[in-house]
């Protein structure tokens, strides 16, 4: 035994002369997505980074790739109060949580320049008036459509419903529209899409449910109707996800697609896509009394409220969402910058694969979903009364109100009084 | 034993204690300390995505939302719908199975090796394989149906809350048919060939002889094959999860995936907890009940 705590002591006493030296150096942990092209630019962006800091030196905390899994580890070290990683990536609908939790540090005392970025982009990164994250990355749901068979985007969601009625029924396509139905995040941004279109949204300015207001019940009535009395949208929808809906486009069985931009360069792919260089993409058509619209996704970077050198830590912040690591992370990793005046910039347009035009057209319709420390459970209430509804098994209206019931009892619960944040 | 008799055992008996210390503080650490702290977690209101809360000790108060939550009820019913509906299935399978590999008279081993196989392929792996047979479009059996006509040419299996539970409630019993049948095989050869013999000599049909020599004495195997299926189905989980994720909406969803929600993509550890605790009280019910019967039988089948 004495042998073994001999031992165990030698152990502890080499590692810690090992480590002395380095110990004079700052270390900062940046944790975020290291896989593929986006693992070798935020790689070759860390490094451009510490090269002009003498005694600074950057590492690269891996997390899975899945949200799921990253959001539940970022929740274990927080709530754990631990100091790594430094710097965070989050996904957009996670800031709120962080923010109300105390977890991520509020941004304003470093006196950040906002004004390049996009309006919907910095309003996700704000949490009751105050900047908890800085815009990284933005993605938005995109109405793919076939240029093919089309004159064009359609204005109205009359005219989407009317030109995917004559698609299927002459049988252009197999299906008019596809969009990813399965019971997931990805339904929800769908969802969020129709009810913008019809004037409706799930939470109002003050955080009050309104996502069973009549307008709400007419947008999930409206994507019913596509697939049981129009049938213009496949039943099988509703067991897919991106990667099912973009096959049903790619195979050339859809006139219309819901997908996001990864898919653009992937459907631009000549031996594997019937549809290349024959789509273009818009944003999501307005209904009656809403407006054209694209569900905001995206990254943001946020500081560790435990972090032990957070000035250091805002640097890095600023130094990766300046434009040139903007640019070239739009070059590397076909990823879109939340700032406005990089749309204006010819080194972007020749960086991405997407035309400037029609990119900037759906990100002036960009729509965030609610900023509630509670998303995460909001929208899977969300989920399983909209997927409900679709399959149906519950009335768009039975299914809203149920939806809306579950929510306000959730506000309650979280202390969030349904009478607007406390 | 009868430890309390003589003097000089009751050094063994402190012996044995000894010897068996070590294992019983294993227990005790992985089993029973993990199962105590679930249940304190049970009794406090824990939800780490609201930090602010705290976590405050409610009682029985996430019993109480569990009874009043309809969504667990919906699991509650599936779970036990499930386990009502495969179980049987699977015996009766396994039964007949097993009759034909004890009547076997050529290729035993083969028979036998082959009908194991689907037990021996890992749960996950058997469920992915039944999804991609009920896939609408792509899926084997899904085209099947349709070209004999048995179902609508847009049906998909996994869009209606009914039709989904088939994919699963197949995938069990293919599975675990073969585990049915193994138990069962080991019943019937314990059973003497000469009352078999005699009952056919006295000019008895091979039904009644089934029915009234066979069968009673497979009551003990049968009982025991019954109580390992039902745990299991109690605790149905990765089935579940894999081929249809619960949905759609939550029409395939058991308790035990509910809970699995809960705890780990709500991080509601406090309710979380509770809904595990109840699935331990419901199979662990079960269990108790069952091996008194079972106890029962196996007296009944000796006398």
């Amino acid at each position: 035994m004495r042998r073994v705590l001999r031992l165990g002591l030698l152990v502890v006493a080499g590692y810690a002369l090992a480590c002395g030296p380095t110990d004079t150096t700052t270390r900062l942990t940046f944790s975020g997505s290291a896989l593929g092209p986006e693992g070798a630019v935020i790689r070759q962006q860390l490094a451009r980074f510490a090269e002009h800091r003498p005694g600074v030196r950057v590492e690269l905390q891996v997390t899975p790739d899945s949200a799921d899994q990253r959001h539940q580890l970022y929740v274990q070290w927080l709530n754990a109060h631990a100091p790594a990683p430094d710097v965070l990536q989050l996904d957009v609908i996670w800031m709120s949580e962080f923010a109300a939790a105390g977890w991520i540090l509020p941004l304003d005392a470093f006196a950040p320049g906002v004004d390049d970025f996009l309006p919907a982009a910095l309003a996700a990164a704000r949490w009751k008036g105050a900047l908890y994250a800085m815009p990284w990355f933005v993605d938005v749901g995109l109405l793919y459509w076939r240029t093919d068979l089309l004159d064009r985007a359609p204005r109205s969601l009359a005219e989407l419903r009317e030109m995917a009625l004559r698609l299927r029924e002459t049988d252009a396509t197999r299906f008019g529209l596809v969009w990813p139905g399965a019971r997931y995040e990805g339904l929800v941004t769908v969802f969020l899409e129709h009810l913008a279109a019809f004037g409706a949204g799930i939470l109002d300015a003050r955080g009050r449910v309104i996502v069973d207001d009549p307008a709400a019940i007419r947008a999930l009535a409206f994507m019913v109707n596509a697939l049981n009395v129009d049938r213009i949208v496949p039943s099988s929808a509703l067991t897919w996800q991106e990667e099912q809906v973009r096959f049903a486009f790619q195979n050339g069985e859809a006139g219309f697609m819901r997908n996001w931009p990864y898919a653009w360069t992937l459907l631009q792919d000549e031996s594997r896509s019937r549809v290349a260089r024959r789509f273009a993409v818009a944003p999501f058509p307005a209904g009656e009394g809403g407006r054209p619209a694209a569900a905001l996704g995206g990254a943001q970077l946020a500081i560790n409220a435990w972090s032990a050198h957070p000035t250091l830590a805002f640097e890095l912040v600023a130094f990766l969402t300046a434009p040139e690591q903007m640019v070239e992370r739009g070059r590397l990793a076909a990823q879109l910058p939340p700032r406005r005046s990089l749309y204006e910039n010819p080194e972007l347009a020749a960086a991405l694969p997407i035309p400037l035009d029609q990119v900037r057209q759906v990100l002036e319709a960009a729509v965030p979903r609610p900023a509630t420390p509670v998303y995460s459970e909001m929208s899977e209430i969300l989920q399983v009364r909209i997927h409900r509804a679709l399959t149906g098994q519950q009335p768009p209206a039975a299914a809203l109100q149920e939806a809306a019931r579950e929510m306000r009892a959730l506000l309650m619960r979280a202390g969030l009084s349904a009478e607007g944040p406390t | 034993m009868n430890h309390r008799a003589v003097p000089i055992e009751r050094g063994e008996t402190r012996l044995a204690w000894l010897l068996v210390a070590p294992a019983v503080a294993v227990i005790l650490l992985v089993s029973l300390v993990p199962i105590a702290v679930t249940a304190w977690e049970a009794l406090h209101a824990h939800d780490l995505r609201l930090p602010w809360l705290g976590r405050p000790f409610i009682g029985a108060g996430n019993f109480m939302e569990a009874a009043s939550d309809p969504r667990f009820g919906a699991a509650l019913v599936h779970t036990v719908a499930f386990a009502l509906i495969s179980v049987p299935l699977e015996l009766m399978l396994g039964l007949a199975l097993a009759v034909m590999m004890h009547s076997a008279v050529r290729g035993r081993a083969f028979i036998r090796v082959s009908a194991l196989l689907p037990w021996a392929i890992p749960t996950v792996v058997a469920a992915l394989l039944w999804r991609f047979m009920f896939e609408a479009q792509t899926g084997i059996l899904a085209a099947s149906f349709q070209t004999f006509g048995l179902v609508g040419p847009a049906f998909d299996w996994f869009v209606h809350p009914l039709a989904a539970w088939v994919p699963i409630i197949a995938a069990d019993v293919w599975k675990t048919t073969p585990f049915v049948a193994i138990l069962l095989l080991a019943g019937l050869q314990t059973i003497d060939p000469a009352l078999g013999e005699a009952a056919r000599i006295d000019g008895a049909s091979p039904a009644r002889e089934f029915l009234t020599i066979t069968l009673p004495l497979l009551a003990p195997a049968l009982v025991v094959a019954a109580a390992f299926r039902m745990l299991d189905a109690l605790r149905l989980f990765d089935l579940a999860y894999v081929i249809t994720g619960g949905g759609p909406g939550t029409a395939t969803e058991p308790l035990s995936l509910y809970a699995f929600i809960a705890l780990m993509q709500r991080l509601r550890f406090g309710y979380g907890s509770a809904l595990s605790v109840i699935v331990f009280l419901l199979t662990f019910a079960f269990a108790l009940v069952w091996v008194r019967a079972l106890g029962r039988s196996l007296s009944g089948a000796r006398s």
